[in-house]
């Protein structure tokens, strides 16, 4: 079922002396119940827009906002039946974490047991229960962080909005604390909204990933398929740590397929065979293309692209080498390590099969293979 | 070039302690990253080195030299700041030049060979406010390096810029840092940060040094439990557990679940400990057994290119593991079974949460 | 959230104009006064047109003043002189003093540094009146009663305070890293204060220096003790314009005109500093 849907929204910010800013442009989303959704991109890509608009802090304007099917885009924020969590926390100071947490049930007709136990409750979920009688001043950023969450999820709401949700949080609860978010929204079908920069974040989190740039909608899909079938380039190179290498190519014709020329005599051959029809159709009206490849699909130590390495770091559960091919920057990321020093000559391989292709525009030619 | 030497420096203000007997020394031409949680006195050690305020008790030496008392412009020391700390009424040129003291001719030079460096050679003419982050960053750097200082301090030098940039300047910073044969104490919060740039890292909790060592050894071999928190992402996994020694073998007991340590802990620990177990080295599986620990999924939540799972144990406790993404999963709710190799395995005392042994996963370099 | 609705516009202008009004009528009416001679300005109903007169800017300017009990001998040429004097060298005196005490204030702690910085300011909270008598007690025993030196020294007590507490919070701004990489640089404290911490407060600096220097420049009752006629300024001088004969208000809105045009010439010249002060801080972090 369709539980948020947006239809057209734009956002246009005005002010004086300036031309007029297009924050939002034309956004169509639709989000089904249950699902938890991350708003991703780099600041002002229009995320935190949206989410102020789906709120009710921002005006759409133009475009229509329907929640559990109802117009809600110009109904007061409080009518919207929304829970939010805000990125600077805003606890109130007189108040104790406790009565933080418990203000939000306050216009609800709970009883005051049944209250106090669900404060409890998300407390423990999230780890606070030991700081409930502090006063927000007292706690660090990370705790107070942690109180703005559970004082939006211990309100039932249609929707929850949490902008930035787990930036500030201790590195070392971090991957509990999604665990568990993540489970306690799915045991009660809630559905979610987050805006995040982190990338890490969002696909931890998210069923599905809105990818924004430039106030436009990049793509709207799981992780797993923007990783595998990125809509763009911008996709492509914004999703995945460390990002795609790229190379641009030469597009040279051969028999029974493409071959791919990287300069300084290195090519790549691609049969017609692994190749859609329209994916080939495309090759062979252009001579240039870039090419895309993750570094984990880089191998080192075999294959015949000979680089120099420029740093080969070893992180603990996987090594990250960087390496220097005619000018560009190659980086390749292995499970295991790697025997190679800084100034050596060592080989890569890429195999065609795992070539993302984009035209020189940044449209998508050719996805890799999915192994 | 001259190293650094750090003795038993102290420092109080009020009640708080963030330098508690600190003693390090970093050689010339060495980088040492300076690790730990926020709080726990990382900058006031750098602060104390460059000469914004004294150690109350201990020496710091360049070269031999003591530079305690001296004024901050004696010390040759360079310094990029967290906050790029770049005077906002010079341009690029003028701030990375501020620091040299040469004929004009000889400082266009060098200013151009650093900025060359730094790929910053475009925005010389700029005023910091003009300049992106990156290129902010890049100057502050450039401003640190182009006087070839004896000791270079860096105070998490990647913390205002975006994620992209970051990575990159963690591949590249190492040669840049190296390439005037200083001693580098390179002050961050992200341990690959440091595990990644630096050739020894001083992990620094509540203004002691918990534990110095190259990257592999602490990682592999952490001097305690709070150490092994730090680094890792997903954290580590702890279970408390009393260590059994039968047939000259040692055996632990998770969750009913006995597993085989094998006899190589040296000293056979008595008493109870946490057994650490990093999240991937966990093996997931359907097929029960005595050695493997009952366990529900609570949630997959995907990280790059591993899917992290939360497993709640049989007896209640929280795990985390990491499997490569195509490893078959299961999906939340499912029952699986966790099993983990025993080399990978770490003990520490419960009392203490002091080092006790295991854990073979260190590499020769 | 915005408000850009037709309504909310057409309030704006009116409330707006209503406030310009309210603040400007007394300029405008002290302007058009000085135009007019005594009778003009005396009648009832009062009119907005008249015939122009420049007599009261020529008595000003020659220093004769033609009454109807006579001629009389003023001295307001000499006394805007005196102004501008008193106050410039008050300004420059409490810059010098005050800009080395405000950087102390703002980047070091030390004992009684709270107490001496709100006992400073403290000085602006007593009324003048209550420090006058036995301020002119000392002067006459030191001598400095009727001495430029001595009107400075007081005038100390305006400007000093303004100064310290206003630089004080734009030299707490500048992130005092920034003054330390100029040290580590290479370069004395006294370089990183005079070619940092200076110029970066630079914008402060000069506001301060303003608004002290018109607070000094409006101040009467110390002047009206302290001077005798030759080293008046110009708010004591205006007194020479209550006479015999009556109050001779167009010479005292000429008198007006000419003592504020300084001031006003200064504050429109300072307000590109005083922007500049604001947006700096606006894009700093």
């Amino acid at each position: 079922m369709d539980m948020l849907e947006l239809r057209g929204i734009d956002k246009v910010y005005h002010s004086r002396g300036k031309p007029p800013v297009q924050a939002v442009c034309a956004l169509d989303m639709v989000v089904e119940k249950g699902e938890i959704v991350a708003l991703l991109g780099s600041s002002g890509c229009g995320k935190t827009s949206t989410l102020r608009m789906i709120a009710g802090f921002e005006d759409v304007s133009a475009g229509s906002i329907a929640l559990h099917g109802r117009q809600i885009h110009e109904l007061p924020p409080a009518r919207r039946k929304v829970a939010m969590a805000f990125e600077g926390y805003s606890l109130y100071p007189p108040l104790t974490v406790r009565e933080n947490i418990a203000f939000a049930l306050k216009s609800t007709q709970l009883s005051r047991a049944d209250a106090s136990r669900r404060v409890d409750e998300i407390a423990r979920l999230i780890e606070i229960d030991d700081i409930l009688d502090s006063y927000p001043r007292a706690i660090s950023g990370g705790q107070q962080q942690r109180v703005s969450l559970a004082r939006a999820l211990v309100r039932d709401a249609d929707l929850y909005l949490l902008d930035e949700p787990m930036g500030q949080l201790e590195p070392q609860l971090r991957a509990v604390l999604r665990g568990r978010i993540k489970s306690l929204l799915a045991e009660r079908g809630m559905t979610a909204i987050f805006v995040t920069h982190d990338q890490t974040e969002a696909s931890a989190l998210a069923d599905r990933i809105a990818v924004m740039e430039g106030g436009l909608l990049q793509q709207f899909a799981s992780e797993k398929e923007l990783k595998n079938r990125p809509a763009n380039l911008f996709v492509a190179s914004f999703i995945g740590e460390p990002p795609m290498n790229l190379l641009d190519a030469d597009v040279i014709r051969s028999d029974g397929g493409f071959r791919l020329s990287i300069g300084s005599g290195m090519t790549f051959d691609i049969g017609a065979s692994a190749l859609s029809r329209e994916a080939a159709r495309t090759l062979g009206e252009t001579t240039k293309v870039r090419i895309g490849i993750r570094p984990q699909k880089v191998a080192v130590g075999t294959g015949n692209v000979p680089v120099k390495v420029v740093s080969n770091q070893w992180l603990g559960d996987q090594s990250h080498v960087a390496g220097d091919c005619g000018g560009r920057m190659l980086i390749a990321v292995t499970q295991g390590r790697v025997a190679a020093r800084p100034g050596e000559m060592v080989p890569f391989a890429l195999e065609p099969r795992h070539f993302h292709l984009f035209g020189v525009d940044g449209t998508c030619i050719r996805h890799a293979e999915v192994s | 070039m001259a190293r650094l030497d750090i003795n038993s420096v102290s420092k109080a203000f009020g009640a708080t302690r963030p330098a508690d007997g600190l003693s390090l020394t970093v050689e010339s031409g060495e980088i040492v990253a300076v690790f730990g949680p926020s709080g726990s006195g990382k900058t006031v050690l750098l602060r104390m080195i460059a000469g914004m305020f004294e150690p109350d008790d201990g020496d710091i030496q360049v070269g031999g030299r003591s530079i305690v008392g001296a004024a901050p412009e004696r010390r040759g020391i360079g310094m990029a700041f967290q906050n790029f700390a770049l005077f906002p009424h010079m341009t690029a040129r003028d701030n990375i030049a501020s620091g040299l003291r040469a004929k004009a001719g000889e400082v266009t030079a060098r200013v151009a060979a650093i900025s060359k460096l730094l790929k910053i050679e475009h925005v010389l003419g700029h005023t910091p406010r003009e300049l992106s982050n990156g290129q902010k960053q890049r100057t502050a750097l450039a401003r640190a390096l182009i006087g070839n200082p004896d000791v270079l301090l860096l105070d998490d030098p990647l913390r205002n810029v975006d994620a992209k940039l970051r990575y990159e300047m963690r591949l590249e910073l190492p040669s840049l840092l190296r390439r005037g044969s200083a001693a580098v104490l390179y002050v961050t919060q992200d341990y690959r940060e440091a595990m990644a740039i630096a050739d020894r890292i001083a992990v620094l909790i509540d203004g002691r040094f918990a534990q110095i060592g190259t990257p592999d050894d602490i990682y592999a071999q952490p001097a305690s439990v709070a150490v092994a928190r730090l680094f890792g992402d997903p954290t580590i996994n702890l279970a408390e557990v009393t260590p059994v020694a039968e047939h000259g073998a040692l055996s632990v007991v998770v969750a009913g679940a006995r597993t085989w340590l094998g006899s190589g802990v040296g000293v056979a620990p008595d008493g109870p400990c946490w057994l650490g177990v990093r999240p991937d080295d966990l093996v997931i599986s359907s097929t029960p057994g005595d050695d493997a620990i009952p366990a529900r999924i609570l949630a997959v939540t995907p990280m790059y290119e591993k899917a992290v799972l939360l497993l709640r144990l049989a007896d209640g406790t929280e795990w985390l593991a990491a499997l490569p993404h195509d490893a078959p999963l299961g999906a939340a709710d499912d029952a699986v079974f966790v099993r983990f190799a025993p080399d990978a395995a770490m003990l520490f005392d419960r009392a203490t949460g002091l080092w006790i042994g295991l854990s073979h996963r260190r590499q020769a370099a | 959230m915005e408000h850009s609705s037709l309504a909310g516009l057409i309030f704006r202008g009116v409330a707006l104009t209503l406030i310009v009004l309210f603040f400007m009528f007394p300029i405008v009416w002290i302007f058009m006064m000085s135009f007019q001679n005594n009778d003009q300005i005396l009648r009832i109903p009062p009119r907005i047109l008249f015939e122009p007169t420049l007599s009261n800017y020529k008595a000003l300017i020659s220093g004769q003043l033609h009454t109807a009990a006579g001629n009389l001998q003023i001295t307001f040429m000499r006394n805007l002189f005196n102004s501008v004097v008193l106050s410039s060298a008050a300004v420059a005196l409490a810059l010098l003093l005050g800009v080395p005490a405000a950087y102390a204030f703002a980047r070091f702690k030390f004992r009684l540094g709270e107490t001496i910085a709100f006992t400073l300011l403290s000085f602006r909270f007593a009324p003048p009146l209550l420090v006058l008598l036995p301020l002119s007690l000392y002067y006459q025993e030191l001598g400095l009663n009727d001495t430029y030196f001595g009107i400075v020294w007081v005038y100390q007590l305006i400007a000093l305070p303004l100064i310290l507490w206003i630089v004080r919070g734009y030299f707490e701004d500048i992130s005092p890293d920034i003054e330390h990489a100029y040290r580590l640089a290479g370069h004395s404290w006294w370089e990183a204060f005079t070619r940092i911490a200076v110029p970066l407060a630079g914008p402060g600096i000069a506001a301060a220096g303003l608004l002290s220097f018109i607070f000094c420049w409006n101040n009467f009752v110390f002047a009206l003790i302290l001077a005798s006629a030759d080293k008046q300024p110009v708010t004591v001088g205006a007194l020479a314009f209550v006479t015999a004969s009556g109050i001779q208000y167009g010479q005292i809105a000429a008198a007006i005109v000419l003592s504020v045009t300084p001031t006003l010439l200064l504050a429109l010249y300072a307000q590109r500093y005083l922007v500049e002060g604001l947006s700096l801080g606006a894009v700093k972090g």
